[in-house]
């Protein structure tokens, strides 16, 4: 009985190096975290070539998604900032009438509009203002002094609490003859409309990225699964229960989709700083000039954890089914 | 290592008493091929050696997967260690399975371990500590060979190493039953004859072993009895 242990014995212990190898689970805190987030000490081959390539299509997924997720976000944003301040915004044209100067009338015009409940602000252009508006059509200098200008009240209302405009525009019309209220609705309303285009449709690209992303990270997942197929069927034949199998494979799949989903975040936030510094030198019509908003950060950060989640739910699935047909 | 204690677990004076391994008219095909194996029955006692030989394609490695637990007979009856396998709820296989060490014929050892980590994975998917069973597998390794070999992947190791890695890995858990699958096929005739020894000490340390082989002078030499597969069909010689 116990003559193998001392044939054992016998041999040599094994050189410092092996023991150091052998040794390799005793770390600090460090280790444990780096063995959490990047190396496993798994049963699972720890990045092999299928390995890097689910961690290459998780990253350019995830890249996407962010991209497509950050755009949704920003898009949806502008146009709802666009609009309020659309609706926000009125003007008073006051044309020129041979029934009272036309100062006259601007000021009756601003006396109604200051008077008015729900007018934040009313601030009337001067002459050179208007001229300064024309100088993209006719060119600086062109306009002469005789050339009768419209001049124009820039109003703010309280988008919350608006003035009641059929009213408005009465008064300011009995006020002074020349005054008409411009509400804007018509542009106002086509604005409206292309910016709700331009918000559904940056939804519907989400949306089909992120279907895309999932349905992507879920064959990769199966194929780099089928990669491990002999270790799953080894791990089985030598004893091991399912939910050990699951675990190691969970794991496994986990430090792959995460690494990717971690990369494709890193290069969509790059991206994000590149456009803000970008739209902040060069200017930019629908980007703020921050690139992404801060508060949608978080938003993107959410990405390579669905994707980890994605990889995660369909390794073990994948790996259920395939232990029940091996017996 | 080897020693073994009087052990603990239930139902071992029971096994004591009745064989290992009970076939019975067991038949097997695949799918709905030709029978591969066909009214198959013999049994195997506690502590028994076996060689099971046949030309190739007579069904070895088929009968051998029935035995651990890999496929699903046809038809017949399967027992092991007392147990019917047909009417044994699927959660209680792997216990089944760790009494069964397998030396598989390609060796199925995994090429992105250490051949350390390859022989000690029986015992880490027990859940033991790695404390618990380091020295033993160090001292196994030793034992057949591979103390040297011990940080080397088995895509670096040669087939005699990779074979004996495989063995290593298939008693490291102290089965109560091995089957081995043409565990001398790739190794010289030296080599052959101390694995053979080998196998014969752990035999006589208590494991029950099956040796499938189609190696004459192995049979000759051991002089154990012999299971004889031809064309589906199972005598047994001795």
């Amino acid at each position: 009985m116990a003559e193998p242990r001392q044939t054992a014995r016998q041999t040599p212990p094994p050189a410092p190096r092996e023991e150091a190898e052998l040794d390799h689970e005793r770390r600090g805190f460090g280790g444990a975290l780096k063995a959490l987030i990047v190396e496993t000490r798994s049963v699972m081959p720890a990045a092999g070539a299928t390995g890097l390539s689910l961690v290459l299509v998780v990253a350019a997924m995830c890249f996407l998604a962010s991209l497509a997720l950050g755009a949704a976000l920003t898009v949806g944003r502008t146009s709802a900032d666009w609009t309020r301040e659309l609706s926000a915004a009125l003007t008073v044209e006051v044309k020129p009438s041979d029934a009272m100067a036309q100062d006259a009338e601007v000021e009756a015009a601003l006396k109604v509009l200051t008077d008015t409940p729900g007018v934040l602000s009313a601030r009337a252009l001067t002459r050179a203002d208007t001229e300064a508006l024309l100088e993209p059509w006719l060119g600086k200098g062109n306009v002469t002094e005789d050339l009768p200008l419209p001049r124009l009240i820039d109003i703010r209302i309280d988008g919350h609490a608006p003035p009641d405009f059929d009213a408005l525009a009465r008064r300011l019309v009995e006020a002074a003859p020349g005054a008409i209220l411009d509400t804007h609705r018509q542009w106002q309303a086509e604005l409206v409309r292309a910016a709700r285009s331009a918000q559904w449709l940056a939804y519907a690209v989400l949306a089909v990225v992120a279907a895309t992303t999932i349905a992507i990270v879920t064959f990769a997942t199966r194929a780099g699964l089928q990669a491990n197929r002999e270790v799953v069927e080894v791990l089985h034949l030598i004893g091991a229960r399912d939910r050990f199998i699951a675990a190691e494979v969970q794991r496994h799949f986990l430090h792959l989709g995460l690494r990717g989903g971690l990369i494709g975040l890193g290069l969509s936030v790059a991206t994000f700083v590149g456009l803000g510094w970008y739209a902040q030198t060069a200017g930019s019509f629908l980007m703020p000039v921050s690139g992404l908003r801060l508060e949608y950060y978080p938003a993107l950060a959410g990405v390579p954890l669905v994707a980890a989640l994605v990889a995660v739910v369909t390794a073990r699935t994948t790996v259920i089914r395939t232990l029940h047909r091996l017996l | 290592m080897f020693s073994r204690e009087p052990t603990p677990r239930p139902g071992f004076f029971h096994d004591t008493l009745r064989p290992m391994i009970r076939f019975e008219n067991v038949g097997m095909r695949y799918g709905m091929g030709p029978e591969i194996l066909r009214d198959v029955s013999f049994h195997l006692a506690p502590g028994s050696l076996h060689f099971l030989t046949g030309p190739s394609g007579a069904g070895k490695t088929s009968l051998l997967k029935l035995m651990f637990l890999a496929s699903r007979p046809s038809r017949g009856l399967i027992t092991m260690f007392g147990r019917d396998i047909a009417t044994l709820p699927r959660a209680e296989l792997p216990d089944l399975r760790r009494r069964v060490g397998v030396v598989f014929q390609e060796f199925r050892l995994l090429d992105h371990l250490t051949t350390y980590e390859n022989v000690a994975l029986p015992l880490k998917i027990q859940g033991r500590p790695e404390e618990s069973y380091r020295a033993d597998v160090k001292e196994l390794l030793a034992w057949v060979g591979l103390g040297e070999r011990m940080m080397a992947k088995p895509p670096t190791l040669s087939g005699g190493e990779k074979q004996r890695a495989a063995i290593a890995r298939a008693v490291v858990a102290q089965p109560d039953l091995l089957l081995a699958d043409e565990p001398t096929g790739n190794v010289d005739p030296e080599m052959g004859k101390r694995l053979l020894r080998l196998f014969i000490e752990l035999n006589r340390l208590g494991t029950s072993v099956l040796i499938a082989t189609h190696d004459h002078a192995l049979v000759e030499a051991a002089g154990a009895p012999e299971l004889m597969l031809k064309n589906g069909r199972l005598t047994i010689r001795g």
